[in-house]
This record gives C-alpha cells, structure tokens and sequence, in this order.
C-alpha cells in the first residue's frame, strides 16, 4: 500500500503545530512592533540578498521566453493594433508640433521673467520587473537595488512617467515595489486646482479620491497629478483619471479614480532619485503621512497618522 | 545518504520559490502557488510529520522575507495547510485525480486563510486588485500542478521510485 512507508501523525505533530504558530504570531508582532525595520529589515534584506542572484538568472531565461509566448498570443490582433498605432502616431506628431512652440514660448517667457527651476531633474535608474514575491502579493521585485542608487521609500514611476508605487525594501541588486494600488498609505494628489488624498481599495484597481476641503465638484475624466504637498512623491507626475463626476456635499468630495499603470503589464519602471536626502524623507514619514488637508491658496494644517485614521476622521 | 533528503528538500523549496517569483510572477494568466503546492505535496512523503511541519513554517517565512507583507504570515498559513494534509493525506492516495482535488482543496484552504488573516492584519499589499478572482485561480492552477508533478516529487523526496503508483 502506498502509506506502508510513511510516519502516521504522531502525538507530538498537534503540539509542533501550535509552537509553530505561536512563533508564527510572536514574529508578527515583532514586526508589527518593530514597523518592519530592525531584525526583520535585516533578515528581510539577508534573504533576498541570497535569493536575487537565482531570481536574477531565471529571469533572464524565462522573461524573453514569456514574452514571446504571450507575443504568439496576440498576433492575432497586432496588423489592427499596428493600423491604429499609425493614425495615432500622425495625431501625436501634429500635438508634438503643437507642444514644441508653446514650450519655445514658455522658454521665452521664462527668460523675460527670468524663472528657474527650482529642482534640476530627477535622477532615474530604469529598471526591469524580474517577478512578484508571490501570486497574493501586489509587490514588484525589480533588478536595481542600492548598488544602482536604489533607496527605500524612493517613488517609482513606468516609462510613460505615470505614478506606480514606491520601493519597500531593497537588496544590493534588488529591490521590492509596493505599488500605490496596494499600499497602506494615503496619496496626496491635484486634482484641478484641489488637493486630496487617494486610497486604495479592497479587490479592486480603482482608487478612492477624498477631497475634504473642496471648493468645486470634480468631473469625470479630469487627470489626477501627485501633489507637491505629498512626501512620497514629486509633484506633477500623474496618476490617473477621475471615473465618474463627484458633486460637492458639504464641503467634501468623493469620487473613484482609475489610475494609468496596469501593475500587471509592467515590465520596465523607473526610479526616481527624490528626495535627494531619503533618511530626512523616511524619518518625515513616521511623523507625517502622505495626506495633507489644505487647498491651494489656504493655508491649514498637515493630516497626521495613518491611511486608517485618516479615512476615519 | 541521510543528508540527501533534507538537500532534496531544501533544492525543491528554493528552486519554487525561484520559480513562483520569476515565472509564475511574469505570466499574468496562470497563477499557482507553487511554494503552498510543495509544502502540501510533502504531507505526502515519508518525512515525520513534525518535521514536515517544520519545513512548510520555514518555506511560508522565506516567501514572507522575500515579499513585502507581514513577517510570519505565510509560514502560519502554509503551515496550516500542511497540517490539515497530514491529518487528511489517506484521501489523496486513492489516484491521482484524487490527489490533484485534495492538493487544490488545500491550496483554497491556505489561500482563504492567507485573505482572512491579510484583511485582520489590514496587509493591503495581499488585498489587491485579484484578490477575488485568485481564490479561485489559484487552487485550479495548483490543482493542474499536483496532478502533474505530485508523484515525480514525492519519488524524488522519499527516493522510491514505487512510491504514489496508484
């Protein structure tokens, strides 16, 4: 018979069982405790340290193998999507000239005012997504890591310079994502001339907009921008579109937003080198969440805490 | 010869972890977890089941370490999954359709309690946009794993070239 060989469970299987979780819940709270830093950053960064290298080397295999199998899928529809993609690209040329002589403007204007910007540009580090830690998990491993200039709680945006989430952790030649769909924390966001707050949702894309001071409704279609007030991101970068219209109930706007990155179809992202003094940055974010409560031209105070109490208030 | 074993299995549970954060995490479509598949496939073998146990925590804490969740998550919900494998593995030896159902059974079982445990523990990252629709694909995947590999595992872990020949 096929179980001849096996050990029955035994009496001691039940009694193993409960030690491991109980270690299993003392390592929770040690890392609920200790907000993931100290001993678990430390095995957190050891182990993917040891693991990259092997995710490195597969991901060079499988990835161009993946790609041409989901290419061989879809070669049904690529002489339309080709078609489009042409009448799309004589629309863009014709905007690109457009954009060209209202930015030569805006050169001239700048020089008569004399403006200058105040931050040069952003330090990017492009990277390609190797993996997800696991088929639950909303996180993205991508092969930069601190040897490349990669620093946790840097923002991450796709090729395109729309908003993607920003690195939780990071190994010397990896580094994990954790995409604004799927993170705790509050984004202040611009929307119009408003500033609010996105949250994510339970099982869905979509996003939650806030706008607790709203001065006027918000209508569908309308781009939503990171907010200079955010201390997760530069401002101007954007996130998405506003679903549906919110009209303005006592002072206060709710509305969806669907943002533009489809996390499931990223295969290259950029970091961004912001701020350029992430320590200052990380510490500001243990005190400071990324929701602010004010709207431009007002001057009132910060949101303070987390994504939990923040929806509460 | 006795070092064997645990090399086996140590090779298989790096080698699906490898493989789940690589491949499956690049295929948008197929999304089993290979690493809750092995840990269920090993109530199987002939190793004590304390051990077993032991293994399964260890498997579940190295795909937390590699993630970005909560520390000790997996390691109690795989865990979890093994020891209900272990008290239900007679099921699984009828044939192996049967030991494909009970495999996708279990990884529902570990699954639902990974999304129970992720929403009390408010682990948003868990919580994503898939969340429903994978608690089904999931153990299906995994299913259609167990019925191919299941046997090759258990005969390359216990070394018996006899063993799970229905």
């Amino acid at each position: 018979m096929l179980t001849r060989d096996r050990q029955p469970p035994s009496d001691r299987a039940f009694p193993t069982f409960i030690t491991l979780v109980v270690l299993g819940i003392l390592l929770m709270t040690f890392h609920v405790r200790l907000e993931g830093g100290g001993v678990v950053n430390v095995l957190r960064t050891g182990t993917q340290a040891v693991i990259s290298p092997l995710q490195r080397g597969v991901a060079y295999v499988v990835t161009p193998v993946v790609e041409a199998a989901e290419g061989l899928g879809e070669i049904a529809g690529l002489r339309e999507e080709n078609r489009a993609l042409k009448a799309a690209l004589e629309e863009s040329q014709a905007q690109l000239i457009a954009v060209q002589d209202q930015l030569a403007r805006l050169d001239l204007f700048e020089a008569l005012y004399g403006l200058d910007e105040l931050e040069g540009d952003l330090g990017r580090t492009v990277a390609n997504v190797i993996g997800r830690p696991d088929p639950l998990d909303a996180g993205l491993i991508i092969d930069r890591g601190t040897s490349h200039g990669i620093a946790v709680g840097q923002p991450v945006v796709d090729t395109n310079g729309f908003v993607v989430g920003t690195v939780s952790s990071v190994t010397s030649v990896s580094a994990t994502v954790v995409p604004i769909t799927g993170s705790r924390e509050a984004l202040a966001v611009l929307v119009g001339s408003q500033i609010g707050r996105l949250n994510s949702q339970v099982g869905s894309r979509e996003m939650v907009l806030e706008i607790p001071d709203a001065k006027e409704p918000v209508l569908a279609g309308t781009r939503v921008l990171t907010s200079a007030q955010s201390v997760l991101f530069p401002a101007g970068f954007p996130v998405g579109e506003v679903l549906e219209d919110a009209p303005l109930v006592t002072s206060a706007v709710s509305s969806t937003v669907l943002p533009f990155v489809d996390i499931d179809t990223l295969r290259i992202v950029v970091v961004l080198a912001w701020p350029s003094d992430p320590l200052s940055a990380s510490g500001q974010d243990e005190i400071q969440s990324d929701v602010p409560t004010t709207t431009i031209g007002e001057t009132t105070t910060t949101g303070q805490g987390t994504t939990t109490t923040e929806g509460g208030s | 010869m006795k070092l064997r074993t645990p090399a086996v299995v140590f090779l298989t549970l790096v080698a699906a972890v490898v493989i789940q954060t690589t491949l499956f995490g690049t295929i948008r479509f197929i999304t089993p977890d290979l690493v809750l598949l092995v840990s269920v496939l090993l109530a199987l073998t002939r190793i004590k089941p304390e051990l077993v146990l032991a293994i399964t925590f260890a498997a579940g804490l190295m795909v937390d370490l590699i993630g970005s969740s909560l520390l000790g998550l997996r390691a109690i919900v795989f865990m979890s999954a093994t020891y209900i494998a272990l008290r239900t593995r007679e099921r699984a030896d009828i044939g192996r359709v049967a030991t494909a159902i009970w495999a996708g059974a279990l990884t529902f079982v570990g699954v639902l309690l990974l999304v129970l445990l992720g929403t009390l523990f408010g682990q948003s990252t868990i919580l994503g946009e898939h969340v429903f629709s994978r608690l089904f694909t999931i153990p299906l995947a995994n299913m259609l794993l167990a019925f191919l590999i299941a046997p090759i595992l258990v005969r390359i872990v216990d070394h018996n070239p006899a063993a799970l020949r229905y």
